[in-house]
């Protein structure tokens, strides 16, 4: 190493662990099957990978939430540092947000304010790591926590969702994992990346097994009233007097506003146990020396939360049933496709690959890419999510271009099925 | 301005030691790095200084501990500025995810800013967007952190790097900026406390606390000593527009080809919008030793697990930056001066509190506190505290900083501010006066 014509030797160098943190994580693979595509195509790339629909008509955000942040601005009085877990009336409004309809009333003082979600899980990886703890993941999971809590050196321990009971947690290995290292159990609501939503029966259990085990449960409601099926969202929240949660979320998704960089940490703790335990305080300390969300945002959250009418979200929601279904359809006039349950919340499906059925195609990595390359159309190979041989669909795109999406995918299937299948 | 009277945030108060017996069923623990890292935050200082503030002191609390101009009229952001974010809140352009390192527009606009004053020109590649300056250090701590690597930090210093080393597990070795020296690095030091395990140094330029600007002499003699040793220079030059004395300002970035240099910069001091938290890492580095090292790829691999800066920002940064001239920076700057100079002005009839080297850039100033003349002070702590109390008046100790027995006087504030501060200050120095150096001040102010 070192410059041409000088053997200088440099004291630095690169970090390896997180290096290996980073091999997890969704971008990785989407910039992996970006460069699988063929710049000769002239037929525009089809992303079904990500969860962004914010580009798209659809799904454009509110103008009332735009004119809301440009009040904000216009006034000059939000560009000051914000205050450690967020300015009092933005933490105000997300707490009353939250509250509605729910029997806890959730306390501002409770509310921390992060730079997204993404912010959320770094802080809260950090302060869970203490030497030698563990931590319960989903499989599937969002890889992000994954990352983070490597990063961390927090020890993933991994329980699966079982995609024959409509992706419910099992509960059986949860009791089998947990041992006295163990911190916390994760679990996605509505869930990314299956698409289903958990029963109010199936979040009390969970809550229940994780009061019997000790551990606090890491509610992660960022899809949040982003349901179109059958099965009504419950929050984590209403099982808080069972078990500590910490509860996490953003305007993300809800209102198309990924770039804002809005989210929060909520801790629901009424028996005082994470504040005894002095996770509170350490978290305290963590946000302490972190960075903030954005202020002139913070300043019009309460407008944002407080004032954007129904007409909005339920138009989206219609757009979304509307896609979840073709999505749904089209998948199961495909051979080599299976999807186990219909996505009822969420942006996501997952759906199992026929491998043997398949010509030349020997896992999903390969399938993904030979997508790419010869569709030009993007979804998730499932091992990003932690499910090898399985693939992630996003449907919240237009709906025209989730049916040339699938009518795609359908080609390439016929394609590359064996010919006596 | 309630934003800054937030009450404490009981972070000392709270349980500090963990109840065993009643807890032992509940398995989570939060993390002890945090804590020792955390206190050596100033926003725990602070809040400390606040609470013993009072409203039966009828005079209305002054804030001089911490940095934030923004909130005072008089520093408000130009108009183009506001009027960049706003076309971009209404395109709705500024609404999607944008990729890790930041949006390439972004990232070019810095580029072309930074390159105005350098001759070795960086790319877009070089620069990577981050959450505000202060998550620019938490992505290169993290980045830099290895089994026994050491760093330099200067003494005084922006606490933040401190703690953010302590939490990256980085062991800090601090040199000296030498007051007599109008706050020089101490070079002998540096050169004294280096081993194998020394991975970067890290200078402040335009220096805050102490508000000198280096010479382009000494920062070439930095950058010597950076490439004797092996290691590179990281330079923190987020004040860089914010400079009012005559001392020009040269970017370490100019010594690339010596050691390699990592510029941290952001919108928040020069720009006035600390809450917009746009910050940026540039690397200098015209002999790619940090791709051939493998920093640049995990400074990389960082920002893909870290939060990112916001997307509607970065979209107006080239507006921002491409407009953004002297004259745009004048106004603050003449304003700051003002202040300065009030300050020193009033400062030599106290007697207690003497400032060796005037500032000529940030926004700050450090005065030694002479407690020898002192009747019942131990010590910056203890002073600041009684301040508070009695006067209503917070400054920031400089043990905050590394500087025990100083204090740090915000002067980003409006002119009016100090006047009535510099009044409470010769006040309540008079009273903490000793009783012999009592009479011999009035003898000199001609009182007997």
């Amino acid at each position: 190493m070192g410059e041409t014509g000088e053997a200088k030797r440099w004291n630095f160098g690169a970090n390896e662990v997180v290096e290996l943190s980073c091999s997890q994580n969704v971008r990785y693979f989407l910039n992996l099957l970006a460069d699988n595509l063929d710049r000769n195509d002239t037929r525009p790339v089809i992303p079904l990978g990500h969860g962004d629909p914010s580009p798209f008509p659809s799904f454009r955000t509110d103008p009332a939430a735009v004119e809301a942040v440009c009040d904000a601005l216009r006034s000059a009085k939000f560009n000051h540092y914000s205050t450690t877990s967020g300015l009092p009336i933005a933490r105000k409004a997300v707490a009353e947000y939250l509250s509605r309809g729910i029997s806890y009333q959730i306390c501002p003082d409770d509310v921390h304010l992060t730079a997204g979600c993404h912010h959320a899980i770094d802080v809260l990886m950090s302060t869970l790591a203490v030497p030698g703890a563990n931590i319960l993941l989903p499989r599937p999971s969002y890889p992000m926590y994954d990352s983070r809590a490597a990063f961390s050196q927090l020890e993933i321990r991994r329980y699966d969702l079982l995609p024959e009971k409509g992706w419910e947690v099992d509960l059986d290995a949860v009791e089998a994992l947990a041992d006295d290292k163990t911190a916390a159990i994760l679990v996605i609501n509505p869930c990314n990346p299956c698409g289903n939503v958990f029963s109010r029966q199936h979040l009390q259990k969970i809550a229940e097994t994780a009061s019997k085990l000790g551990i606090l449960v890491i509610a992660d409601e960022v899809y949040k009233n982003i349901i179109f099926g059958e099965t009504p969202f419950v929050s984590m929240a209403e099982f808080a007097e069972t078990v500590p949660v910490m509860l996490l979320g953003s305007i993300s998704k809800r209102w198309s506003v990924p770039g804002w960089r809005f989210g929060w940490m909520v801790t629901l703790d009424p028996h005082n146990i994470m504040k005894d335990s002095g996770l509170v305080h350490s978290l305290a300390n963590v946000l302490n020396m972190s960075t903030d969300p954005t202020t002139f945002i913070q300043g019009a959250i309460p407008d944002i939360l407080g004032k954007t009418k129904e007409e909005f979200f339920s138009s989206i929601l219609e757009t979304l049933r509307e896609c979840s279904e073709t999505c749904y359809e089209e998948i199961k006039k495909i051979s080599c496709i299976t999807c186990p349950y219909k996505p009822e919340g969420s942006m996501f499906t997952m759906a199992k690959l026929e491998l043997s059925v398949l010509e030349d195609i020997k896992d999903d990595l390969e399938f993904c890419c030979k997508l790419a390359k010869e569709e030009s159309l993007i979804i998730l190979p499932g091992r990003s999510v932690g499910l090898k041989n399985w693939v992630r669909i996003t449907f919240a795109v237009e709906p025209e271009l989730l049916k040339d999406g699938l009518s795609r995918l359908s080609k390439f299937a016929q394609r590359h099925t064996k010919k006596q299948a | 301005m309630s934003h800054l009277l937030v009450s404490s945030h009981q972070t000392e108060e709270e349980a500090e030691t963990q109840h065993e017996s009643e807890n032992s069923v509940w398995r989570f623990r939060g993390s002890d790095t945090a804590a020792k890292a955390s206190s050596v935050t100033m926003r725990v200082i602070v809040y400390k200084l606040f609470d013993l503030c009072s409203p039966d002191i009828k005079k209305p609390l002054l804030p001089l501990a911490h940095g934030d101009p923004s909130v005072y009229p008089c520093y408000r952001t130009s108009i183009h500025v506001e009027n960049a974010v706003a076309d971009v809140l209404r395109s709705g352009k500024g609404n999607s995810y944008g990729p890790a390192a930041g949006i390439l527009p972004a990232r070019q606009a810095v580029a072309d800013f930074v390159n105005r004053d350098l001759t070795n020109k960086v790319t877009p590649n070089d620069v990577y967007m981050t959450v505000g300056c202060n998550q620019g250090i938490e992505v290169l701590m993290q980045a830099l952190a290895a089994p026994n690597a050491n760093i330099f930090l200067p003494r005084p210093s922006y606490p933040h790097y401190e703690a953010r080393c302590v939490y990256s597990g980085l062991e800090v070795r601090k040199y000296d900026l030498l007051p007599e020296n109008e706050w020089e690095i101490d070079l002998q030091g540096i050169e004294a406390m280096a081993d194998e395990n020394t991975v970067a140094m890290v200078i402040i330029n335009p220096n805050n606390p102490c508000g000198n600007v280096y010479s382009y002499d000494h920062l070439k003699k930095v950058a010597e000593m950076a490439r004797k040793l092996g290691i590179m220079v990281i330079t923190d030059e987020v004040y860089s527009q914010t400079i009012f004395g005559d001392n020009p300002f040269v970017p370490m970035g100019e010594f690339g080809s010596i050691a390699p240099v990592i510029t941290l910069g952001g919108l928040s001091k020069g720009w006035i919008v600390p809450g917009w938290r746009i910050g940026w890492i540039a690397l200098n580095d015209p002999k790619g030793i940090f791709k051939s090292t493998g920093v640049a790829q995990s400074i990389q691999q960082n920002l893909d697990i870290t939060p990112d800066a916001n997307t509607l920002v970065q979209n107006a940064l080239p507006q921002i930056l491409e407009k953004s001239n002297k004259e745009m920076f004048a106004k603050k700057n003449s304003i700051l001066k003002q202040n300065v100079d009030l300050v020193c002005d009033r400062l030599e009839d106290i007697p207690c509190l003497v400032c060796t080297k005037k500032p000529e850039s940030c926004t700050y100033l450090l005065t030694k506190l002479e407690l020898p003349l002192m009747e019942d002070i131990e010590d910056d702590m203890d002073f600041c505290m009684k301040l508070a109390a009695e006067e209503n008046l917070v400054l920031l100790p400089g043990v905050a900083l590394g500087l025990k027995n100083w204090a740090r006087i915000t002067i980003g504030v409006e002119g009016r501010m100090l006047e009535d501060a510099l009044e409470r200050l010769s006040r309540f120095c008079q009273r903490h006066l000793k009783k012999t150096e009592a009479s011999l001040q009035a003898k000199y102010n001609g009182e007997i």
